[in-house]
């Protein structure tokens, strides 16, 4: 809330290739924790003796792995991490941002110098349906999905329901978002759905191949199920100095975090509707977790920024945050998706990664994963699928029916 | 100027690697024609097409016809004529003289064979045919498995390498490859040596236990003779034959097939797809038989991502299990490196299809994990060539692979 806090810098990470079924690997989930972190370490060139700290986003080990204390097994990766302090965060499908605001409030106090964030989520243990029902308790399990099969595509197929009601919404804008995703994600190397076919043509077709799941979601219009693990690094204004010193690199050249926002709204989807009925904004607390990031990064509003990855988990999220970020008014994100402002090469692109439709959702690591490719964006290393010169970027990531809003402003 | 591929005609469209080519190619957005025997025939390859893509749109980008009715109006249009018929010379031969007759005087012309002679095939027409004709080798199937090898024979217009180089790479996603002209070009030829040789091994030792000792821990999705099974015994022959009769190289004898594996194939058993006969194991066989003591302990680390700490285990293990493992996977180290300056140009091109082609650990991923060093080391102990490469990543200290975005642990199967 203050401008005296310390600066929090990002130093980079390592994310694993999203399209790995690591279930058919034989792979336990402390392999995937593993090999983010070695990756991490390998690409920041930071050596595990000079981590202070250990974070780890994850929603559902417990169902998909049946493991809990997911902290413990950073421990398990190198002898130097004996007697670490590590905790697991969750909030649902924003676990992972959470596990981040942590490790930056650590490093904001001035309690520790570096922290290592994970996110990780193995995913493909069980079958799709069971999947669904563990996902269903980011909602409110009893009164939302108990018995319902697939609930989380229904919830937010009720989201874009909504702004129908109150707006009008045409599902060729949602197959739009799901093909722009898709188009991005063939660019990205780590990329889920790289090699997979779309088409505006194929998003919009219910038929055998794209099936109705709930209301008005179809496949396409869904983020699939992913196994993937993200490191990320974050450091102390003292350690980033030293450590772009040692790389030859210019402080002011490390990607920070200059903005943040954190909200939660009522868990029910009803509730929420009920609280926001003749405001503006469909999701009020999203809104305001992103003005709030806004202002502490001292944003005038998102023509400030030149990228956003945010929270695709379906179309209609992306739908949502559009307008919600303010590159229109509220219900009129349709001309964003129309005038191609949120292509990879239009004014504000959103999702260059692919988003959670294109690149995947391992659900507790997708807000590490956006971080993580906020830094990519910001210091030039996304390679196909770069911003040219981005310079600032959000995520946002939701948990639950956007219930859990985080949003983090990320800079040069 | 490089010519825009526009229209594509892919003949015997109705098999795996037509129909699976030419989705690859109207995913892209290109216009394609399905051909085959048959208009039926071809629709059977567009279905197929659809299933692979998923999806019914594709359809928008595909035509369909047979070789009687439509071949001479569709090769007439095409910027890209792409022949994917049975892997047999002379059958090739007589589509090619009809491509030749149809074609535009620059309209490229492209075999998916898996191994024959890209030279042979460009003289069955006349220079200009030969200066557009190169190999374009997908591997099945094309839609998931993105290794391609590119391959020119010495007579192919460099501008049409340089144009279908752009194709595969920038509008088709292919992790491409340049090969030499030379039997089995690389993947199949570094690959089908290892599957021969377990294939020799298991008349001494039995395929359930080459299966086991050399399975998923070592780097592969599938183990080798259950691999042999899939792709099919004449298929597995036709390329070992093919190489076994068109190079002489440090490995000659094990591209040699076990005189009853071919008696086996000549009383009809070819793998899975005669499931009545089966191959090395019928449908339903239980697989993998009892894993020796060096690849349980292997596969443990692998489990919790220890990949390094597993090829220790490999490279120290003793007792004739350990010795027999190494000597399988040190051969395709050493068989698979030293083709480089012979069929490809880099160490990265031999990983790069074995990788993305095999889907097995690529030669350099194994040598990083083992250490360049010990590598030579165990090499020289199992009285095998050592790579050049391999060599001087020991003398400067280095990694030999180079691809920093690929997981290297996903090429390794842990205990399930």
């Amino acid at each position: 809330m203050n401008m005296t806090t310390r600066p929090v810098y990002i130093l980079g990470g390592y994310q694993t290739d999203f399209a790995r079924n690591w279930t058919k690997e034989g792979k336990h989930i402390s392999a995937m924790i593993r090999e983010a972190v070695a990756g991490g370490l390998l690409a920041t060139g930071v050596d595990p003796k000079e981590i202070d700290v250990g974070h780890v986003g994850n929603f559902a080990a417990e169902l998909y792995a049946m493991q809990g204390h997911l902290g413990a097994f950073l421990v398990d990766v190198d002898p130097a991490f004996s007697g670490l302090p590590t905790g697991r965060h969750e909030a649902a499908c924003a676990s992972g941002s959470i596990a981040l605001l942590a490790a930056s409030a650590e490093i904001e106090a001035g309690r520790y110098d570096c922290a290592l964030v994970v996110g990780v989520e193995q995913m493909k243990t069980v079958s799709p349906a069971e999947g669904g029902d563990f996902l269903g308790t980011a909602a409110w399990y009893e009164r939302e999905a108990k018995g319902v099969e697939f609930p989380f595509p229904k919830l937010f197929g009720r989201l874009g329901d909504e702004y129908d009601r109150r707006f009008g919404l045409k599902d060729e804008h949602l197959g739009r978002i799901s093909a722009i995703n898709y188009d991005n994600a063939r660019k990205n190397p780590k990329a889920q759905t790289r090699t997979w076919y779309m088409s505006d043509e194929h998003a919009c077709k219910a038929d055998s191949y794209n099936a109705v799941i709930g209301g008005r979601i179809k496949v396409t219009d869904c983020s699939q199920v992913t196994d993937g693990a993200v490191a990320v690094l974050l450091a102390s204004e003292a350690f980033a100095k030293k450590w772009a010193e040692r790389r030859g690199a210019q402080l002011g050249r490390v990607p920070r975090i200059k903005g943040w926002g954190h909200r939660t709204a009522p868990l029910t989807f009803d509730d929420k509707v009920a609280e926001s009925k003749n405001q503006p904004y469909v999701l009020p607390h999203t809104r305001r977790a992103i003005t709030d990031a806004y202002r502490r990064a001292s944003l005038a509003d998102c023509w400030g920024l030149d990228g956003i990855e945010t929270h695709d988990c379906f179309t209609t999220s992306e739908y949502m945050a559009i307008d919600h970020f303010g590159l229109t008014a509220p219900g009129e994100s349709w001309k964003a998706v129309e005038e191609g402002v949120i292509a990879l090469d239009g004014k504000l692109p959103i999702n260059p990664s692919g988003g959670l439709i294109g690149c995947g959702h391992p659900v507790g690591a997708t807000g590490v994963r956006q971080m993580l490719d906020a830094y990519l964006q910001t210091t030039g290393q996304a390679g196909a699928y770069q911003v040219e010169g981005a310079k600032t970027f959000a995520t946002l990531n939701i948990g639950g029916s956007g219930t859990t809003s985080c949003v983090f402003i990320v800079g040069v | 100027m490089a010519r825009q591929i526009r229209k594509v005609v892919v003949l015997g469209a109705n098999g795996a690697m037509g129909a699976g080519s030419g989705e690859v190619f109207a995913a892209a957005g290109i216009e394609t024609t399905f051909l085959a025997r048959s208009k039926d025939k071809a629709l059977q390859g567009q279905r197929r097409a659809e299933k692979l893509a998923k999806s019914t749109a594709l359809s928008r980008f595909i035509r369909v016809g047979s070789y009687d009715a439509d071949l001479a109006r569709a090769v007439a249009e095409a910027d890209l004529v792409f022949e994917a018929v049975s892997e047999d010379l002379a059958l090739k031969r007589v589509y090619f003289e009809q491509i030749d007759k149809h074609r535009q005087k620059d309209a490229i012309v492209a075999t998916v064979s898996s191994g024959l002679s890209i030279a042979a095939m460009a003289a069955t027409g006349g220079t200009s045919f030969g200066r557009h004709f190169l190999g374009i080798h997908f591997f099945n199937p094309p839609n998931v498995i993105v290794g391609c090898e590119l391959i020119p024979h010495a007579g192919t217009d460099p501008l049409v390498v340089t144009e279908v180089d752009d194709l595969l790479r920038n509008r088709l996603g292919r992790e491409l490859v340049r090969t030499s002209d030379t039997p089995a070009f690389c993947g199949n030829r570094v690959g089908f040596k290892v599957l021969n040789e377990c294939a020799q091994l298991a008349e001494t030792h039995g395929a359930a236990y080459i299966d086991a000792l050399v399975g998923p821990h070592t780097g592969r999705a599938m183990a080798p003779l259950a691999t042999i099974d899939f792709v099919g015994w004449d298929v597995h022959a036709a390329i070992v034959d093919n190489v076994y009769a068109n190079t002489r190289d440090e490995a000659h004898d094990a591209f040699h097939m076990p005189d009853a594996m071919r008696a086996k194939m000549a009383a009809g058993c070819l793998g899975d797809k005669t499931p009545d006969k089966g191959g090395f194991f019928k449908k339903g066989d239980p697989r993998g038989g009892e894993l020796p003591e060096v690849a349980r302990k292997m596969k443990e680390l692998h489990r919790v991502g220890r990949y390094a700490q597993a090829f220790d285990v490999f490279a120290e293990a003793s007792g004739a299990d350990a010795e027999l493992m190494r000597r399988v996977i040190l051969g395709y180290i050493s068989y698979g490196l030293n083709r480089v300056g012979e069929v490809v140009e880099k160490v990265a091109d031999v990983d790069r299809i074995m990788g993305f082609g095999f889907n097995w650990a690529p030669p350099g991923v194994l040598v990083d994990l083992i250490g360049a060093r010990r590598c030579v080391a165990l090499l020289e102990a199992a009285r095998l060539p050592v790579p050049r490469a391999v060599v001087a990543a020991a003398e400067r200290n280095q990694r030999l692979f180079d691809a920093a975005h690929v997981d290297i642990g996903r090429f390794f199967h842990g205990a399930q």
